[in-house]
Parts: structure tokens; sequence; C-alpha cells
């Protein structure tokens, strides 16, 4: 078996302020494009896929964004290494937003997950689950979406046609191997902030035990990441979501 | 505490952006400066909100070139500094780079540029690459989040070390993806300013700070070049990946490095191709180089857009031919790989296959049946203005002021959200014909109103944002008055650069970081050169329609409308509606004649839907902004608003 | 004749467009205005600002330049045995005035419209009236009034296009009560083209309207072309009071706060609207009455107070009838030859307009928004009309 090589020029030296100084620690730089490096990493949980490919989407407003970086923060707080890539720019304008992430315990994967390639799909709004499954599903694949449907200005305007509930369920039974259909927003709505459903979905995907991830990691996370003033509503919602599986 | 600051060490999840913000600070920087623009914003951004605490200076300018000029004048003074743009934000700044790279510099400076691969949030794929070869400056390219924190830190390095400026390019896959970053030492000292220019032209460290003797100057910058390369034959930053013997080496930089990696492993060739990544692409590391060459006898170069590393490698491959042999090169000037749009990994393993001869895995024919089936049943879901948006009413009056004069006017676009009113014609009522740079709607309109005398007398509109006003603007519009130019100018001022996040501009009295500012009045300055000027409320859409035509009526001279109203998103508007918007169902005509849905059909508030069963309108009270504005098309009067109490 | 069914294939606002509004054939009249969010008026322009996809709409089916089956309008309307080939239906033909002389200075010429309006309303036949004022320069609107002194304020002519029809299809609310219209030939027809549509939107509305007074009307003016030929003699717009075409000058008389002036003819009819040419109607054929001016030998300054009215319906007798009994208006017998110098007139205009149809269209087989089948058209398709299209 051929040896695979590994070069980092490890011995350079840098100049800083007139002094020569040894650059950094080279083991942090070597994260990311070497795998090697990150050899030994402990992680306090297993992926049944490693890595698992997940995608999170949904249209501009619904906190499709905020929702990946609460997913990624659980995991990453959990040992693994977490790649997001997302599109936003103009995608706040009312369009499609969609979130790539991918887990690992070893490898920093490129932002964007391979055609055909998703393993969970997560959606705020169930056409664009479909337009998501049409492009990075698979026979493997697991659907999870939020019932509450946005309609395309197209569909508004009349021009297209927006597929019944029923209709969304048949092409997921289809398309996915495993599918839920929760009506998230309504549950936020009963919280008193429909943008909550995005929360509501990250406990309903850990009550899907696809990830993992449980109520003790979400807590863990939103300490960091969400002002203290929210954090019991935005648990009420994870729980709330958890119970829907 | 923001996540900017983690102790050094702790393992944080950073956007590329926030990783190269970090990398900032580790490496002590003072003062930070730029001009807004996806996907470079979150930079600033992210240290605005760090900047008490670590003793920074952040400040969005007024374009890419005076930013340039706020943080060389740091540098000047032996401060580290930053200065962070878009891709085509260099071509703004780029005289000023000119002379920088040729006078040098002091304190470590670094130029962060953000390019848009795919023209995700664009409307050009510019390369900014060329500028480095063009400038002779360096150029890093992270290929990693860790490598855009430990680059960033890198690159203020280098610049002290060979006295120059260094760009550092990223890219919106780079800048917009987000992963595990570890931490490095913030430092515990700042720097003090002190301006030293009494000493020689020829001392770099003591002189007055100038581009000449040029010759001579331009010598000395050929050799920080040199010396810059050298630094990279050694570098860390650039790794080889991949079998002794390779039968294929995949040359590669920035994200591309990501796809190339991952592309291998789909195709199982881990054994059978090597990479060697650089994150120091200019000037090339012509040993390091060397040494990988001759590894194997083909090569394939990938990277996004132009051919700029591909160009690079072959020029430098062609100087050691005797050393390394004939090659074979795949790469974009082949068309093994595109060089237009972005890349992704599908579109290497598509390369790859076809060299390598193997077969990517596919998926099974009865799923992909299946997705055919499937996938003609899913409505397209199109941008559009949000609800409430200020530019769907502004160009609802444009629209009809234009109808009305019936001389089929052109309205020249310019850069922000009011673009999608010039690339789609479903947006913005298909009123903008023309769309460029920053600024140039102006100087277009400018141009179109000289052409009465060649035949084409129509009336000439521009239209542009309140920050684009002061970025590029002014100058046009001086041009414009002051050669007569027959033009109806439009400001749309949402009072921020709504696009990008609300960075602050010349027109906000208050600063990147919350300080206190004088807001500079665009309609003053309209005034002060001599221009007949108006200003109304889109909202207002008797009001407004009156002053359009009126302007549009009177000849010979330029005139300029300010429409003034928050953006949708605004800080200060978000979620709160001015007033309670119903549809009244007896009253609503829907789809019959006399009406047949204007609201729905053509108005287009995202917030206006229309029940198919009743066929009638309904407002959809979760995401209307309570603008009211329907309520003042609606021809009969079936759209209500009351006033919601603040 | 353009064919019906191309309507159906179009849509009826687009159908508008190609075949009203870019043909030059649109009359002003407002008829598609107000009716709807997508057709206003500007200036004197008729502007379409978005697009509708509706294949049967009112624009298409009110507006007087679009197909209509003019037997069964006049049946809608008319007695068969008052109908005329030259100016339609006739129940009575006299000349007249008010009674009042303070009234007839300042009406346009005999105040006959005045005092029939203020009579219907005050005998409650119609609950007030739609007429049209002056607004700006020569931009006319039409407005609701229901008084004595605000019929007053608005008497006289005005040469250049009054939206009235916007204005019936804007203000006729349903308080407005029933309704009496002031109109010229084209409204007149819009008018009747509403009435006999019956469309679900529409119906309750056009049956508020009691009453039209038809207006002679040989040609309106374009906005544009006659406020230059203004400025270009130094008169502004807004010193005007009072314009008339006095019988056999040849000249458009113009009263100014600075005195009187007149304005040869031939560059008054160079500023005549496009739309004008194709007209076949002089005396307003769909009215209950039709006033004009009366020219008939004798000093213009003594015929200028005198109208020409011609009652068409018997809603129309009734209430001239009542307004002799009541004393309001003088009416006497017009001369003979009266009759006939109308009549001629009118085959005049409709032989011009056919031969200016023809000349558009380059075919004798396509009569633009006219019907070869209908005998009104029919008559005047002579020789002498179709020779003249290759010219
Ligand atoms: C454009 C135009 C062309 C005409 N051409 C001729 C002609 O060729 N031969 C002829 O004999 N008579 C013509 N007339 C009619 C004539 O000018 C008088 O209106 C008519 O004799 C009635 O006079 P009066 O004194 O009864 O009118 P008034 O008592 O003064 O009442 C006039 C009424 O007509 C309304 N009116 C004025 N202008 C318009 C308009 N543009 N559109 C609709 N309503 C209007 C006023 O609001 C008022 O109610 C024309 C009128 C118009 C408006
Ligand atoms: S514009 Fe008014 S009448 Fe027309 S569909 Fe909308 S709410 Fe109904
Ligand atoms: S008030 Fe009307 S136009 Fe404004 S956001 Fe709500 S629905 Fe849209
Ligand atoms: S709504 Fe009716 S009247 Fe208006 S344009 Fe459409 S079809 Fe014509
Ligand atoms: S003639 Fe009257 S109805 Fe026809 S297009 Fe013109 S204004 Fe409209």
């Amino acid at each position: 078996m051929k040896k695979t090589l590994i070069d980092t020029n490890l011995q350079s030296k840098v100049y800083r302020g007139g002094k020569e100084e040894a650059t950094q620690s080279y083991s942090t730089i070597r994260r990311g494009v070497d795998d090697a490096a990150n050899k030994g990493r402990r992680m306090n949980a297993n992926l049944y896929k490693d890595p698992t490919n997940i995608i999170i989407t949904g249209v501009g407003g619904q906190g499709n964004v905020m929702a990946s970086r609460v997913l990624a923060g659980m995991l990453v707080n959990a040992g693994f290494i977490v790649t997001i890539g997302e599109t936003f720019g103009m995608s706040q304008r009312g369009g499609s937003v969609m979130s790539h992430l991918r887990v690992s315990s070893s490898s920093v994967l490129s932002p964007q997950i391979p055609q055909g390639r998703a393993d969970i799909v997560i959606a705020l709004e169930p056409v664009e689950a479909l337009r998501v499954l049409t492009r990075y599903g698979n026979p493997d694949v697991a659907v999870l979406t939020n019932s509450r449907m946005v309609y395309p200005m197209g569909v508004i305007t009349g021009d297209f046609t927006y597929p019944s509930l029923d209709e969304v369920r048949t092409m997921f039974e289809k398309l996915a191997a495993k599918s839920w259909i929760i009506d998230a927003t309504s549950v936020a709505v009963d919280l008193g902030n429909p943008v909550l459903s995005n929360i509501v979905m990250i406990g309903a995907l850990a009550g899907t035990s696809l990830l993992p991830i449980d109520r003790r990691a979400f807590e863990k996370e939103i300490a960091k990441s969400i002002p203290a003033g929210k954090h019991q509503i935005n648990l009420t919602a994870f729980d709330a979501g958890a119970k829907m599986i | 505490m923001s996540k900017l600051l983690s102790p050094a060490k702790t393992e944080v999840l950073f956007m590329g952006n926030e990783a190269i913000a970090r990398g900032a600070l580790e490496a002590g920087v003072s003062v930070v400066s730029g001009y807004p623009g996806t996907p470079s914003s979150e930079v600033i951004e992210r240290l605005s909100e760090v900047a008490r605490e670590r003793n920074l200076y952040v400040e969005w300018s007024t374009n890419e070139k005076v930013a340039l000029e706020v943080a060389a004048a740091a540098s000047f003074a032996g401060l580290r500094s930053m200065c962070v743009m878009k891709q085509n934000g260099v071509n703004v700044a780029s005289d000023f780079l000119l002379h920088l790279s040729s006078s040098g510099t002091r304190g470590g400076i670094v130029l962060v540029e953000c390019e848009d691969p795919g023209a995700l949030s664009s409307v050009n794929e510019g390369e900014s690459r060329y500028f480095a070869r063009m400038l002779e400056v360096p150029l890093l390219e992270p290929a990693s989040f860790q490598e855009a924190k430990d680059l960033t830190k890198w690159a203020f390095e280098l610049s002290e070390k060979i006295r120059n400026i260094v760009i550092l390019r990223s890219v919106t896959r780079m800048s917009h993806a987000s992963g595990n970053v570890i931490c490095g030492k913030l430092p515990e000292k700042f720097r003090t300013a002190r301006f030293i220019s009494d000493g020689s032209v020829m001392d770099p460290l003591r002189g007055p700070v100038v581009s000449t003797p040029v010759v001579i100057k331009h010598g000395l910058q050929q050799k920080k070049l040199q010396t810059a390369a050298g630094l990279f034959e050694k570098s860390p930053f650039n790794s080889y990946t991949g079998p002794k013997r390779p039968e294929l080496l995949i040359i590669t930089s920035s994200a591309c490095f990501l796809y190339s990696r991952e592309a291998i492993e789909m195709l199982g060739l881990q054994k059978r191709v090597g990479i060697l990544k650089l994150s120091c692409t200019w000037p090339l590391p012509e040993k390091l180089l060397k040494k990988y060459l001759r590894l194997t006898d083909r090569i394939m170069v990938v990277e996004e857009v132009l051919p700029f590393l591909e160009e690079n490698i072959k020029v430098a491959a062609m100087g050691m031919l005797k050393e390394i042999g004939m090659k074979t090169f795949y790469g974009k000037m082949d068309k093994t790989l595109p060089s237009a749009g972005e890349l992704n990994p599908e579109i290497v393993v598509a390369a790859l296959s076809k060299i390598m001869k193997v077969k990517p895995a596919s998926l099974p024919a009865a799923y992909v049946k299946e997705i055919q089936k499937v996938a003609p049943k899913i409505p397209p879901r199109a941008q559009t203005f949000c609800p409430g948006c200020p530019h769907r009413a502004s160009f609802w009056n444009i629209n009809t002021a234009l109808k009305l004069d019936g001389r089929e006017g052109i309205v020249c676009g310019d850069i922000g959200c009011y673009a999608m009113a010039s690339l789609w014609p479903e947006i913005g009522f298909h009123t903008v014909r023309t769309l460029h740079s920053m600024g140039s709607g102006t100087g277009l309109a400018s141009g179109f109103a000289k052409l009465a005398a060649f035949g084409l007398d129509k009336p000439i509109m521009a239209v542009c944002g309140d920050s684009t006003f002061y970025h590029a603007v002014i100058p046009a519009l001086i041009n414009a008055q002051h050669n007569k130019a027959d033009i109806t100018f439009i400001v749309l001022d949402n009072a921020g650069t709504a696009m990008t996040g609300f960075q602050p501009h010349p027109g906000i009295n208050e600063s990147a970081i919350g300080d206190p500012l004088p807001s500079i009045d665009i309609a003053a300055i309209c005034r002060g050169i001599g221009a007949k000027v108006a200003v109304s409320d889109p909202f207002d859409l008797e009001g407004t329609g009156k002053i359009l035509t009126s302007f549009m009526a009177e000849r010979g001279t330029l005139k300029v409308l300010i429409l003034k109203q928050a953006c949708a998103l605004s800080p200060e508007k978000k979620g709160k509606k001015q007033f309670q918007v119903k549809v009244n169902e007896e009253l609503c005509l829907g789809d019959h004649c006399g009406c047949n849905r204007l609201c729905t059909r053509i108005f287009r508030c995202p917030a206006l839907t229309w029940d198919r069963e009743k066929k009638k309108a309904v407002v959809d009270e979760v995401i209307c902004a309570g603008c009211g504005v329907c309520y003042s098309i609606c021809p009969q009067k079936a759209i209500t608003r009351t006033e919601v109490a603040q | 004749m353009v064919e019906l069914s191309l309507k159906v294939k179009e849509n009826s606002q687009k159908f508008l467009k190609k075949y009203v509004l870019d043909e030059g054939l649109c009359t002003g009249c407002g008829a598609c205005v107000s009716i709807c969010p997508y057709q206003v008026i500007y200036r004197d322009r008729t502007v379409q600002l978005h697009q509708c996809d509706l294949q049967d709409g009112n624009c298409s089916a009110f507006c007087p330049r679009t197909p209509a089956d003019p037997a069964a309008l006049r049946k809608m309307l008319f007695e068969s045995a008052d109908l005329t080939p030259e100016i339609g239906a006739v129940k009575g033909y006299y000349f007249s005035r008010a009674a009042d002389p303070e009234l007839r200075a300042t009406a346009q010429h005999g105040a006959t419209v005045t005092v029939l309006l203020e009579l219907a309303l005050s005998e409650g036949l119609i609950d007030s009236a739609v007429v049209s004022t002056r607004n700006q320069e020569f931009l006319q609107e039409g407005v609701i009034v229901n008084n004595t002194e605000a019929i007053r304020k608005n008497t006289g002519s005005k040469f250049t296009v009054s939206p009235t029809v916007a204005a019936f299809n804007r203000l006729v609310t349903k308080e407005a009560g029933n309704v009496g219209v002031v109109a010229t030939p084209c409204q007149a027809l819009a008018l009747a083209k509403m009435r006999i549509s019956k469309t679900e939107e529409f119906e309750n509305k056009i049956k508020q309207l009691k009453l039209v007074i038809g207006l002679y009307c040989g040609w309106t003016l374009s906005v544009e072309k006659y406020t230059k030929l203004l400025l270009d003699k130094n008169i502004t717009p807004e010193s005007i009071r009072k314009m008339d075409i006095p019988a056999g000058k040849n000249v458009l008389e113009i009263f100014t706060d600075d005195g009187a002036k007149a304005i040869p003819f031939e560059e008054v009819q160079a500023c005549v609207r496009d739309a004008c040419q194709y007209c076949m109607d002089s005396t307003a054929e769909y009215a209950d009455v039709s006033v004009g001016s009366a020219r008939f030998a004798g000093s213009w300054e003594e015929v200028r107070q005198w109208n020409q009215l011609i009652v068409r319906t018997e809603k129309g007798k009734a209430l001239v009838d009542l307004a002799v009994k009541k004393g309001v208006l003088e009416v006497r017998t017009a001369p003979e030859e009266s009759l006939n110098e109308l009549k001629a007139a009118a085959v005049n205009k409709k032989k011009n307009a056919l031969k200016n149809i023809i000349r558009k269209s380059g075919s004798v087989k396509n009569l633009l928004y006219l019907d070869s089948r209908d005998p009104a058209v029919l008559k005047y398709l002579t020789k002498e009309v179709f020779n003249k299209k290759v010219k």
C-alpha cells in the first residue's frame, strides 16, 4: 500500500516586528487542510454516517440561518468538525434559502454538498423540501418538513400551482427513506412568534434521533448564542418540537 | 462576550469572514476601514462590535478608494491596518493602490477582498487576483476556515516584513461558509501612532511617503516581491497531500482545494491523485512548484473564474522546462473546467473522472425518474421586493409617471436592492433598463440626455440608493448639472445600506460602532450644485406622482427627487407596523373586470395573497409590514388600513 | 371590418390598445377609464398603465371605437319610425333658447342645455348631473353637480376633450341617485354601449343613468397642438373666457381678458384631434335630446343666442314639453333649410369619416370599428367615398 505524503514546510520562520519568530502552532494551520491533524479528536457521540450531510432550507426571513448556526454550534460543542455553506445576500428578499451542514469527526469538507448526497433535509417550507430533494436527494435521505406553505410570487399571481400537502406527502414517499411533516408554524404562533418555528424544527430533529443532539446540548448552545431573556421561550419551542415526532 | 473574543485555544465555529476578523485581532490591528459589499461586509461588522474592547478604529468609508487611503494612513503611522471590500471595490481603489504599492507601507497593512464567483450576490464575476500581479504585490488565499484566521494574521507579518501592502483574497463560499477554528492569542499591548517624515525620500521608515523617484522605487518594490516569494517557498500555508508518485497533480487554492479534495475522495482516487494546495498564490513559490511539478507529467489546475493560477504556473513551468520536462496541463485553457461561474465538487468530479477514466457513482435510475416526475411540479420561488419595501412604491410611481408621459423614457439603474428592477422584468414593473457599477446610472443618464441631438429625444431618468449616492454618484451628478443634461435623477433613500445589512453611510448620524456623527444631507448637496430638488415619501403615491410628472414635463435641466422612506427591514422599522391592513371581502372585486387582481397580479407585495376558494385578496398578517401602500392602489378601496398606535 | 372574434383571441385590453389607442382612434371619452385601475387619462391622452388579461372586459365593450351592434342600440333607445340615416332619431326639431336673457349671456349659445338640466334636477327626474369643467389650461374634467349654481358655473363649450364618461364612472356612486349627462356624440355612444352591455359589475350603475343631453360636435382639438398654436399667437390659456365658431366667418373667435381675437380656420383645423377624422356622428345620435348652434340666416349676434334642438326620445320630449310649459325655454319652429343644411353637414361628416377610415385601413373591406352591414354606414359607402382611398 502506497503511503500518503503530507508535506507542510514545517520548518519555516517568519518575521514579525523586525524579529524572527516562529509562526504559530503548525498543528492548527494543518487543521482544515490535513485530516491527519484531526486524528485523535474526542467526540462525545457518534454519527450514524460520517460525514453526515444536512440541508436546512426555507424561505428568506424564516430563520433558516439561525437554525443552521444553532445546530452546527451544538455539534461543534460535541466535538465534531462542522462546515456550513450558506447562500445569503439577496436571499432575504423572499427567495429560497439553503444552508449545507456537513458534520464529520475527522475532516473539513467543502461548503457545498455534492448533488445527490444529502442525508438529512430539514425544511421550514414544504416545496423547499421538494426543491432540495430533486437536487440533493437519494434513496436513503431522511426529510423533516414544516407543513406551513409560503406561496411563491408566481403562485400568488396565478402563473404556477402549488402542490397540495397530500401530493407533497406522496412525493416524499417516493423520494425519501423517512419523512416527517409537522405543523411547526402553528406551534410557534401559539408560542407567540411564528419565527420560533425554526427552533420547533430543531427540537423535532432532536426527536428523530438522527443526530447526536439533545435538550442539554441545545441549552448549552443557546446559553452562548441567544440573549438570556429568550432562553425559556426557545427551550419551550424546542420541547414542543421534540414532542411532535 | 462576542464570539470573536473567545480565549486562545478554544475551538469555535467561525464564518470565514469572522475568521478573517479574528486573525486581524490576533495580529493586533488598530484601524479597519472598508465599504460594504457582499460577501465582505461581516468582517467589518464583527470587528465594529468589539472595537471598543479591542481599541480599534473601525470605519465604513464613503467608497473603497477612500477606505484604502484611511487604512494606509494608519500604516504610515506604524499601526497595523486592514481594508475590506468586495471584488469590484478593488477596481475603485486601484488607482490609489497603484501608488501605494510603489511608495511602500510601514505598519502591516492588508487589503481583504472577497470575490463572488458565480455572482451569487453581485452583478459581475470580477477578478481581483490580477491586480496583485499587475500592481506587484503579494496575494494570499485561505483554503479553510482555520487558515482564513491564521493567514490573515500572517499577512500582517508579511506586510511588515516587506514594507508593502498584501492582498488577501476570499470567496463567497469561504467568507459566507463556517467551520471550526481554534483561536490563537490576542495581543495585550496596543501600538501608538507616529508618523515620521523628515528623513530622506529613500528612507522607507523616516522619509516622506511618496512613489518618487519612480524608477528606483519601482525597482525596490520588485525586490520586496522577491522577498515575499522567498518566504512563500517555506510557508506552511502551502502544502501537498497525496501519493509520492501521483498520476495526476492538482494544483489549487482557496475553496477549490476543498472541492478538489472531496472530488478525489468521491472517486476513490486518493492513491492516484495528489493535491498541491497553494495559499500564497502571487508571486508563485517557484522552487516549491518545481519540486511538485517533477512528481508527475499531468497537472490539473483547479481555480474559479479566470485561469490566473494556471497562466502563472504555465509561465513558471516554461522557465524550468529543462528540469521538469514536458507536461500536460488541464484547466481552463483546454476547457476541462469552465472559466465562468463558480465551481463545486461535482464539476471537479466530472473533470477528474474524464482525465482518470473512472466513473462517478450515480443515483439509481428509478430514483432519477421519480425526481424527473416531481421537479416540474415545484413552483419556482423568484426573488422580489420585501413586503413594505419602499422600492416597490418608488418604482410604482416611476413606472406610472413614465407611462403617463408616454414618450418611453429610459431609466438607468444602479447597485442596490433596487437593481432587481432591472434584473427580472417582473420585479419593479419592468422599469429599469441599464445596470452597471456603483454610480454609473447617473453617468449613463448624463450621456443619454445628450443624444437628443442625434434623434434619441426621450425623458431620461436615473435611480440610485443613498449609499451609492455618496460612493460614486456625486461626480456624475456634477457632470450632468454642468453639462446641462436634462435628467430626472431619483435618490431611493431608504436610510442605510440595506442590501448588505444596514451599514451606516455619510447620510446616517452614526458611526460603524454607534458613535454620533454629523450626517451629510443629500438634498443640500444637490441644491449646492444648482439642481432643482424635491423630497417626497414614495408611499405618498399621489404627491410623488405629481412631482415626477411635473419634473418630466420640465425640459432642459437636472431635476432631483429624493424619495425618503426607510427600508422595511431596517432596524428602526422591523416588526413595527404603521397600519393594520385588511381586505374587505364585500368590496374586493377579485378577478372580476374592474380590478382583475391589481394587488396580487401587478402590485405584487408578497403579503397580499390570493384566496383561491373565495376568489378574494387576503393580507398575510404574518409577513405584512404594515406600510399601507396597498390601500392607495386598490381601485375599490377594498383594502382598509387603520393606524396602529405606536 | 374588424372581426369580433379577434376580441376573444386578444383580450379586451390588448384589443383596445391595438385597434383603438395605437390606431389613433381614441376619442378621449373616458369610457374605459375609472372602471378599473388599468386605463387612465393623462392630459388628453388615454394611457394603459398595466396589463390586464381578462377576455371579456368592459373597457373594449364600452369604447365607442370598438365594433358595436348599432341596430340593437337603436332598437333599445329609439322608436324605429323616428330614425333618419343622416341625424338619427328625430321626434322633433326646433330652435330654442333660455327664456332668461342673463342665463343666455353666460352660456355658449341659447343655454338650452343648462335650462334642460336645471329643470330635470328641479323636477326630480335626476338627482345629479355630470357636466364638463375646465380645470387647468385646456385640460377638462367631468364633474358631478346637483344644484343650479354648480350647473351655471360650468356652462360654455370647451373645444378640447373632456373625459366626461370617466367622470360618470368615477363619480356616480349610489348616493348620486339618478343621473343626467351632457355628452358629445362619442360620449353618448359610449353611454349607450354601457346601457346595452349590462355586465354584472356595471349593471347597477348604468341603471342610474336617466338622461343624456347630446351636444353637436364637429371635432375636438388636441391639447398639445392647440396650446402651441395659441402660445405662438401670444394667447395664454388662462386668459381665455370663451370660444366660438361664428357662422360663415371661417374663424375661431376667442374672447380673452384683453378682448376678442380670431384665428383662421385652417390653422385651427390643423389642431384637430386625429380621432375626430374617423367619427361619423355630428349630432349625438344616441342622446335623448341633442343641442347645437342655431346657424340660420340672420345676424350672427342674434343667432348666437339660439340653439338647434333635436328631440329623440319620449323622455326627451317630455322634458322639452315641460320646459316650454313652465316658460323656461323658448321654442320656435326651425326653418326647413336649416334642417336640410344640418343633414347635409351630417352627411358630409359621415362621408369624410368613411374616406379617412378607408385611407387608414387601406381597404374598403376593413372599416375599422364600423360595420359595413349597418345600413347607416352602407348608405354612405358611395363610389365617391371609396375611390378616394387611392389617394
Ligand atoms: C367639442 C365641441 C364641439 C362642438 N361642435 C359644434 C358644432 O360643430 N356645431 C354646433 O352646432 N355645435 C357644436 N357644439 C355645441 C355647442 O358648442 C354648444 O355646446 C351647444 O350649442 C349648446 O349650447 P348651450 O348654450 O345650450 O350650452 P351651455 O348651456 O353653455 O351648456 C354647455 C354644456 O356642455 C358641457 N360641455 C362643454 N364642453 C364640453 C365638452 N368638451 N365635452 C362634454 N361636455 C361639454 C358643459 O359642461 C355644459 O354643461 C360643440 C360643442 C363641443 C363641446
Ligand atoms: S386591488 Fe382591491 S379590489 Fe382588487 S383584488 Fe386587490 S383588494 Fe380586491
Ligand atoms: S400594507 Fe399592504 S403593501 Fe404594505 S406590506 Fe402589508 S400587504 Fe404589503
Ligand atoms: S379590468 Fe376590465 S375594463 Fe379594466 S382593463 Fe381589464 S378588462 Fe378592461
Ligand atoms: S375612445 Fe373612449 S373608451 Fe375608447 S379608448 Fe378612448 S377613452 Fe377609452
